[in-house]
């Protein structure tokens, strides 16, 4: 987006600079000193004038007289913030470390938002922005999902990448990290929206793709660099993230579920919905497998999204690529046995030793079941949580 | 005139003889106590005093002096006091030296002239034995103490002149140690030697409650029980980790049942510690069974580790060649369990004070129990919506060092309603017993001589020694050691823990199938989430 700029400014002299620049520093002096939550305050400031004209009047003086009563308190606010602020540095200082900013109405802000029925007045980005001309699937799940979950994500993801699409999430825990992680690892693009100042990692644990997404993809975020993680911000966030996609994916999510406020955007917005079905018992497919019965679409493979997303027909669309399902493992003797028994939850060993013999007829001593199952886990077939519970693994 | 009794002081587990000199002789009256006593031996004073006259012997206006030698060691407690009383009696002329030769006396006096039982008699006498004294007279009610050990006479009084009275040879009538509890006033002296406290029989309270506990009554869990075999045929340390109500503390309470018993020589040593603590009057014979001690989780760094200006000793010495348990491992703060890890290495406990150093045996079996996040339920996910920084968090409040001693890690999970409505078919301790005391065996043969008691015990030394893999499991282990990604220190806890699992099996030959059982009982580090 440099090409946009067409400026380089350095806080020090501020002597190279352009009109376009100038504005923009004044966006980001209105963004921070408004705050980020008054929006009906944002558009009465709108039509007192650019906010260049807001700052002036800000720091004269006149900017209380102008505005109603309900307003003065954040007038003061602003004149407040205002009072020593270094508008062009400011702005300078954010540039040099990389973290850009656009605002409704440019020529690079994405198209896609433009259309949306709230759009954010200014997007923060790091990185780059998702291309236009390329589809985009947001990629969405709980963040304490399943081992199914985290297969599923890395798998879908990793075909969206193949095929030229691009990933666009939460950078959260759990399946929105895995999604994108798998996406950009495959060497394709991904886009975090974030629900902090694009200068802070939240979760922590996310740092790596934190920084793979800074080199090979973006991140942006309503809100300026500084403001951190706090539950209020991060429900409108989700609004960015159906509205910059084409087509929205859940993976996995529990009935009551932060991914449904997403899915709600995004039928507001007229986004495609499709989810991942699951077993009627697991909790964490709950919130998908309700979404199919109101009518999302049910994906069970890459291709059936990717075949309506690029509106050409996929080389084996409709059917699952070999090994992308559990069943065409082969495993023999008692260790086939075991993995029949076995669950993407993690089950207790005596509870496998039950189930053993409910099924097969006949006890299974600790000894055995133990030398077997860990078998299973060195072969990437099962793995092991906590002591002494065990729990299928695609192996993939 | 001069008179000499030998009597005894505690410290730490060890005992040293003291030598109580009494000198009376011409000059103004005083009576003093030299030889770094403590506040309650300077006090011996006016209790002898008192009690000596209400026995009917009156102190004449003399200089009495009395000396604890060796002077430089200090002394504390109450023992002292018949000693000096007698020795009055000799230097006054009323007995004669020669009837205390060879003889250790011990007991407190109260001011009627009545003797009290005192703390510490066990390892005193025992110290006695060793040096060659075979008699002693002790008060009534530490009697049987010192008739634990075999070499020695015990006898027991009741006042100060009982005492005398025996001292000068007249005849007084004996009663066995179980009549004289009944408090029948007829008979006076209590004379109780070896093989009339019967070791093996441990007080009918004490049986009554070790029989209250039993496998038997655990239905369900056989994960858990076969992991609390393991771990006690090898005194493995067990962590526990389950749901609240899945049992845990339950279990943790019936491992003594599967404990073997302990040897004569173990319950020298666990009995010695109660004698110092004065708990043995409680048990009333030597203790049989394996301690088992659940300290609450507020404890104090000195009461787990043993404290004060003389240093007692604290839950893990108590607990030495038995259970401790701690429940709730991370409400424990964090420096409290801190305290554990010198103990859990040298299997002893020193307390460093101005006055010494004391050292207190601490060989336990540790057994934690914790759950395994905030809400007790992971990784159930109906139920657990704990975050993986939640349980993160949780986990880490038990220290590193100390989840690292724990070699066999086993989860409690909640009870299925079969579990619980079966009945009866649950295995008693005894048979788990029978198993374990096999087990034991081989490993006393194997150790025979090394100084080891269990597999637990075993350093990376005798690990390579004790635990030679052959080829084949030799392969195994290697193909596990690169699949499973284990540490030097994992490897050998398997190690141990598949020497046990081979020893319950009766083989000599650690086999893939312990080897595997053995690393599913590691602990997965850190990746409790997956």
């Amino acid at each position: 987006m440099e090409d946009g700029e067409r400026v380089r400014m350095t806080a020090a002299d501020g002597t190279e600079k352009t009109a376009a620049a100038e504005d923009k520093a004044y966006i980001h002096w209105l963004y921070q000193a408004v705050g980020f939550s008054s929006r009906g305050f944002l558009r009465s400031l709108a039509s007192l004038g650019t906010p260049r004209e807001i700052y002036q009047m800000t720091v004269s003086g006149v900017l209380s007289g102008k505005l109603s009563a309900r307003f003065q308190k954040k007038a003061e606010r602003m004149l407040e913030f205002s009072r020593g602020y270094d508008v062009l540095g400011a702005y300078g200082r954010m540039r040099e470390r990389g973290i850009f900013l656009v605002a409704e109405g440019e020529r690079q802000y994405p198209a896609r938002l433009k259309r949306i029925s709230d759009p954010p007045y200014v997007l923060y980005c790091a990185g780059q922005l998702p291309q236009e001309e390329k589809k985009a699937v947001a990629l969405i799940g709980a963040r304490d999902c399943t081992e199914y979950g985290r297969y599923m994500a890395g798998q879908f993801s990793a075909a969206f990448a193949r095929a030229g699409v691009q990933v666009i999430s939460g950078m959260a825990r759990g399946i929105d990290g895995i999604g994108q992680t798998a996406a950009l690892k495959e060497g394709g693009y991904s886009f975090g929206v974030l629900g902090c100042g694009v200068d802070i990692c939240y979760p922590r644990e996310n740092q790596e793709l934190y920084e793979m997404l800074l080199a090979s993809g973006g991140v942006c975020s309503e809100y300026p660099p500084g403001t951190g993680p706090r539950g209020i911000l991060f429900p409108p966030r989700n609004r960015i993230i159906s509205g910059l996609s084409d087509a929205v994916l859940v993976v996995e999510a529990r009935e009551k579920s932060g991914t449904l406020i997403t899915v709600d955007m995004a039928l507001e917005q007229g986004r495609e919905v499709y989810a991942l079905p699951g077993r009627a018992t697991d909790p964490l497919s709950g919130g998908c497998n309700r979404l199919i019965g109101q009518g999302a679409g049910l994906v069970s493979s890459p291709e059936e999204i990717l075949g309506e997303l690029l509106e050409e027909p996929q080389r084996n669309g409709g059917r699952r690529k070999k090994g992308a399902q559990g069943s065409l493992i082969f495993l023999e003797g008692v260790q086939g046995q075991l993995w029949e028994i076995l669950d993407f939850n993690p089950l207790p060993v005596q509870e496998l030793q039950r189930r053993y013999e409910e099924r097969y007829g006949k006890a299974i001593a600790f000894p055995i079941l133990y030398k077997e199952l860990l078998e299973l886990c060195t072969d990437g077939y099962a793995g092991q949580v906590g002591g002494g519970h065990f729990m299928r693994t695609m192996k993939t | 005139m001069l008179s000499t009794i030998t009597s005894g002081a505690v410290y730490g587990v060890r005992s040293h003889l003291i030598q109580v000199e009494v000198d009376i002789s011409q000059g103004l009256p005083c009576f003093q106590i030299v030889g770094l006593p403590g506040s309650e031996v300077r006090e011996a004073r006016e209790r002898v005093k008192v009690a000596l006259k209400n026995a009917g012997v009156k102190l004449p206006p003399m200089c009495i002096n009395v000396n604890l030698s060796p002077a430089d060691l200090p002394k504390n407690g109450t023992m002292f006091d018949l000693p000096v009383a007698v020795g009055i009696m000799i230097a006054l002329g009323k007995l004669k030296q020669e009837n205390v030769e060879g003889m250790l006396l011990l007991g407190e006096l109260g001011l009627s002239g009545e003797l009290k039982p005192v703390r510490g008699v066990l390892p005193i006498v025992r110290e006695a034995a060793v040096q060659g004294v075979r008699r002693c007279i002790l008060p009534a009610g530490n009697a049987w103490e010192g008739a634990l050990i075999r070499e020695m006479e015990s006898i027991g009084v009741r006042n100060v002149k009982e005492a005398v009275a025996l001292l000068a040879g007249e005849t007084v009538s004996v009663v066995k140690p179980g009549e004289s509890m009944d408090g029948n006033g007829a008979e006076s002296v209590v004379c109780v030697t070896a093989g009339e406290v019967a070791c093996a029989a441990a007080s009918v309270e004490e049986k009554a409650k070790e029989e209250q506990l039993d496998f038997s009554q655990i239905n369900g869990q056989q994960g858990l029980k076969r992991a609390a075999e393991v771990a006690a045929a090898g005194f493995h340390n067990l962590l526990i980790i389950g749901a609240p109500g899945s049992g845990k503390t339950m279990l943790a309470r019936r491992i003594p049942s599967i404990l073997p018993p302990l040897t004569r020589e173990e319950s020298l040593e666990v009995s010695t510690i109660y004698s110092i603590c004065g708990r043995l009057q409680s048990v009333g014979s030597l203790r049989t069974t394996r301690p088992f001690l659940h300290p609450h989780h507020t404890i104090t760094g000195r009461a787990l580790a043993g404290g004060g200006r003389i240093p007692a000793p604290g839950v893990i010495s108590l607990s030495h060649r038995g259970v401790l348990f701690l429940d709730e491992l991370p409400e424990f703060k964090r420096e409290t369990l801190d305290i554990l890890r010198q103990p859990l290495e040298d299997k002893q406990v020193q307390i460093a004070r101005s006055s010494g150093n004391y050292v207190y045996p601490a060989d336990f079996m540790l057994v934690g129990a914790m759950n395994p996040c905030p809400c007790g339920f992971y990784p159930d996910r109906e139920r657990c919506r704990c975050t993986p920084f939640e349980v993160r968090r949780y986990l880490n409040r038990v220290s590193g060092p100390i989840l690292d001693r724990m070699d066999i890690c086993v989860e409690a999970v909640p009870m299925a309603f079969a579990d619980m409505t079966c009945s009866g078919e649950a295995e008693g301790s005894s048979q788990v017993r029978e198993r374990v005391m096999a087990a034991r065996k081989r490993q006393e043969s194997r150790f025979a001589g090394s100084g080891l008691h269990f597999n637990a015990d075993m350093g990376a030394g005798d690990v390579a020694r004790y635990c030679a893999l052959e080829e084949e499991e030799l392969r195994y282990m290697e193909r596990m050691f690169a699949a499973l990604q284990l540490s030097a220190r994992a490897y050998h806890r398997i190690l141990k823990v598949a020497r046990t699992i081979a020893d319950l099996d009766n083989s000599d030959r650690i086999g893939t199938i312990h080897l595997a059982e053995a690393i599913c009982y590691r602990q997965s580090d850190h990746k409790y989430w997956n």
